[in-house]
């Protein structure tokens, strides 16, 4: 069959689907019916391929927010939205690459694909009618209910629609595609505000143990010539067998701290490098061996905090994950709040932590396994009546996390004119074991900390 | 089943709530209410016991996160040299202040220039070549600073001070041909007249705070006026804090399995540790 040439009046760009961010929807006309199929090509009778292809050519190349079937690395189709495109250096008209958005999963999964990889039959075309939201009972168009159901299967919820927004304009396309780090060649799941002269290139090789970042492997080679670290700078506070925990002051140690930023924005999302990190300390958690303590996770701390937050940011990295760190790391900042507590005393009697918002879908799901785990353990145990308060002072979690935490578990119920915890042991420890027991154990007596003292 | 039309309370969170540990506990003929919230309670149980809830599990194992594979150069690049010493690693220094280590590494266009360099002949190493450049900035961030006119965030282009021939003379010792100097020198000042700043990274200063380029990042922090200054105590290595440490651990409990600890009588948490004493007789 002979090639088919494009339409000579391309009528791909009109017909697709509208900004999202256009509030006056315009119904986008039907390509199909447009693309009539009783049009011959001059190859003579037209086959199904052939109106078949001159359909799909049509719509090339698709615009930025086109909705579409996408094969994903699973071999199965998925629905995905254009976010952005690029022409490839063959220089023909539609030879384009898209960056989609899997709409089913998180903004990690986003990648470059090829032409080849979408179902161009599936190319959508919308009429934006209004439906009602269940849940609000509001009336508003298909688009708009989709953004918001977008929004709430991905976990942003405790963003505002307009500081979202905001953050996915800057941040939505990745620009580091891959990193090397220590043993790992990893692929990173966001975009990550490295200075300008990275712009060009979509992969880092990074020194483990300072965190240096560069372009080529050469450059990292030579770099561990003459690196002579082989752990975090700063103390080493926790060791037990094989994993450390460093402490790292970010005023200290100002190259390190914002190396590590620019290596852990790459796999969280809503943070921000907005300030210094003079403010901030590093808890690097780290498996040792002979050739060096190898960072697996780590979590940030504010030397002051406001807002009560013990925690700013967490992370394992992606090849150490399900592997019970990120629980450690989480009971090791509460282990650190409890020293807090105890060093200061009555003075700061009522003191809590709770982790900056908004949590990730990871990290809400390692803080819920958490909270379930110490306050039904206490449950568990605990003979007479007991208060919201209590369980906060006895754990330093904040009330409203201890609330929402028995409240998603359905074990707060009112009856008899007042509220009453349930705690019957079998769905206590089916609970407790969909949270998820083991991972590994902070053992105090192999701390060695001291926590920032208030003086005068 | 009707449906339970009542709005609960807010709950107070200082009141003490009841432990329920089975719902017969709440079951009585007395009013109707209770009979019909027990009733519901028993379904609730009912319904509980059927469906298996495992929610985080579930989402947990249906996050489908990016992927990573192991680097084949890896055993090769890293040396087994790491010996871990007996005793809790102490932070030394940042390597920038012991000033040995050249903190500057090539990037792109340094290894091609450098390459067209040497083309005919070797005349400069990557390693010295690295040396020079971290010299240069280290040199010209000198000048600067006697020139007084270091400034703590970017604002305007930032200008080259250093001149060649106090370069010269301060490189006397890397033993390397004046005229390779000559050429390092200039390109390093057009790089920089590209660049506008530094090209050593701890040079570079920060973006101003009301910088509002949301694609800069790591402003400096205003500083919120304090009336306490917090330090950071560094622990000393002699009896009393060991001891203060171990006055903590009393108070702070493991519970279980050493995963997860909790305060122990936190109201009992007085001005002076050393009232504790007593009750540790009693922690087991």
């Amino acid at each position: 069959m002979g090639s088919l040439d494009p339409p000579s009046n391309s009528q791909g760009g009109k017909a697709l689907i509208h900004d999202d961010d256009d509030e006056n929807h315009r119904a986008a006309s039907d390509v199909r019916s447009e693309l009539s199929p009783a049009a011959n090509d001059s190859a003579g009778t037209p086959t199904e391929n052939d109106s078949s292809k001159r359909r799909k050519s049509g719509v090339l190349p698709l615009e930025v927010g086109t909705r579409v079937m996408c094969r994903w690395r699973d071999g199965k189709y998925h629905p995905v939205k254009v976010i952005e495109r690029r022409k490839m250096s063959s220089g023909e008209p539609n030879d384009y690459e898209y960056y989609v958005h899997y709409t089913e999963f998180n903004r990690r999964l986003d990648e470059w694909v090829k032409l080849e990889q979408l179902d161009l039959d599936s190319v959508e075309t919308v009429v934006d009618e209004k439906v009602e939201d269940k849940v609000t009972s509001l009336k508003m168009t298909r688009h708009q209910k989709r953004k918001i159901d977008e929004i709430h299967v991905e976990g942003h919820e405790e963003l505002d629609a307009a500081s979202l927004r905001e953050h996915e304009e800057f941040t939505k396309v990745k620009n580091i595609a891959t990193i090397e780090l220590g043993r790992y060649e990893i692929e990173t799941w966001y975009f990550s505000p490295f200075p300008p002269e990275y712009n060009d290139c979509t992969k880092l090789y990074f020194c483990e143990f300072c965190l240096s970042f560069m372009k080529r492997k050469e450059q990292l080679q030579r770099h561990m010539k003459k690196c002579d670290l082989k752990h975090p700078p700063g103390d080493e506070i926790y060791r037990s067998g094989t994993l450390s925990m460093f402490e790292v002051d970010g005023k200290k140690n100002k190259v390190y701290g914002q190396n590590l930023c620019y290596l852990a924005k790459l796999f969280l999302d809503h943070k921000t490098l907005y300030y210094d990190v003079d403010l901030f300390l590093f808890y690097v958690l780290c498996e040792c061996d002979d050739r060096g303590c190898h960072m697996v996770g780590y979590f940030s701390k504010e030397k002051h905090s406001e807002e009560s937050y013990n925690l700013a940011c967490i992370l394992t990295l992606p090849p150490y994950q399900r592997k019970g760190y990120g629980k450690f790391l989480i009971a090791f900042s509460n282990v650190m709040l409890l020293y807090e507590i105890a060093y200061e005393l009555s003075k700061k009697e009522g003191k809590v932590g709770t982790p900056e918002r908004p949590l990730s879908d990871l990290g809400l799901l390692s803080y819920r396994g958490y909270w379930t785990r110490v306050l039904l353990d206490i449950l568990k145990k605990h003979k007479g009546n007991i208060s919201i308060k209590e369980l906060s002072d006895m754990t330093a979690i904040k009330a409203e996390d201890i609330l929402s935490t028995l409240q998603s578990l359905e074990l707060i119920q009112y009856r008899k004119g007042q509220h009453v915890i349930c705690a019957d042991p079998k769905v206590l420890d089916r609970h407790l074991k969909a949270a998820g027991r083991g991972g590994l154990e902070v053992d105090v007596s192999k701390l060695i900390w001291t926590p920032y003292k208030e003086q005068g | 089943m009707s449906r339970l039309s009542f709005r609960p309370r807010p709950l107070d969170i200082h009141k003490k709530l009841p432990i329920v540990k089975s719902f017969k506990d709440f079951e009585d003929d007395e009013a109707p209410t209770s009979t019909r919230n027990s009733q519901i309670l028993r379904l609730a149980a009912e319904a509980d016991n059927e469906v298996h809830h495992v929610p985080s599990k579930k989402l947990a194992a249906e996050i489908p996160t990016p992927q990573f594979v192991v680097v084949d150069t890896y055993e090769r690049d890293y040396s087994r040299s790491f010996c871990q010493p007996t005793s809790y690693i102490r932070a030394r220094g940042a390597r920038a202040e012991l000033g040995e280590f050249v903190e500057y590494d090539l990037d792109n266009e340094d290894e091609d220039w450098l390459e067209e360099f040497n083309t005919d002949k070797k005349i400069l190493t990557p390693e010295k070549f690295e040396a020079l450049l971290f010299k240069l900035e280290v040199l010209d961030h000198k000048a600067r600073e006697r020139a007084g006119v270091i400034i703590p965030t970017l604002g305007s282009p930032i200008p080259v001070l250093l001149q060649l021939d106090a370069a010269v003379e301060s490189l006397q010792t890397q033993a390397v041909q004046y005229a390779v100097l000559e050429s390092v020198y200039g390109y390093w000042k057009e790089k920089r007249e590209r660049w506008q700043k530094p090209i050593l990274r701890r040079l570079q200063p920060p973006p101003p705070v009301n910088d509002t380029n949301p694609y800069n990042v790591f402003r400096p922090r205003e500083k919120a006026h304090r009336l306490h200054t917090r330090r950071m105590q560094r622990r000393e290595n002699n009896v009393q804090s060991f001891e203060k440490l171990r006055q903590v651990t009393a108070i702070v409990v493991p519970m279980g399995g050493l995963y997860e600890c909790s305060i122990r009588h936190p109201h009992a948490i007085s001005n002076n540790l050393d009232e504790d004493e007593d009750e540790e007789e009693n922690r087991h």
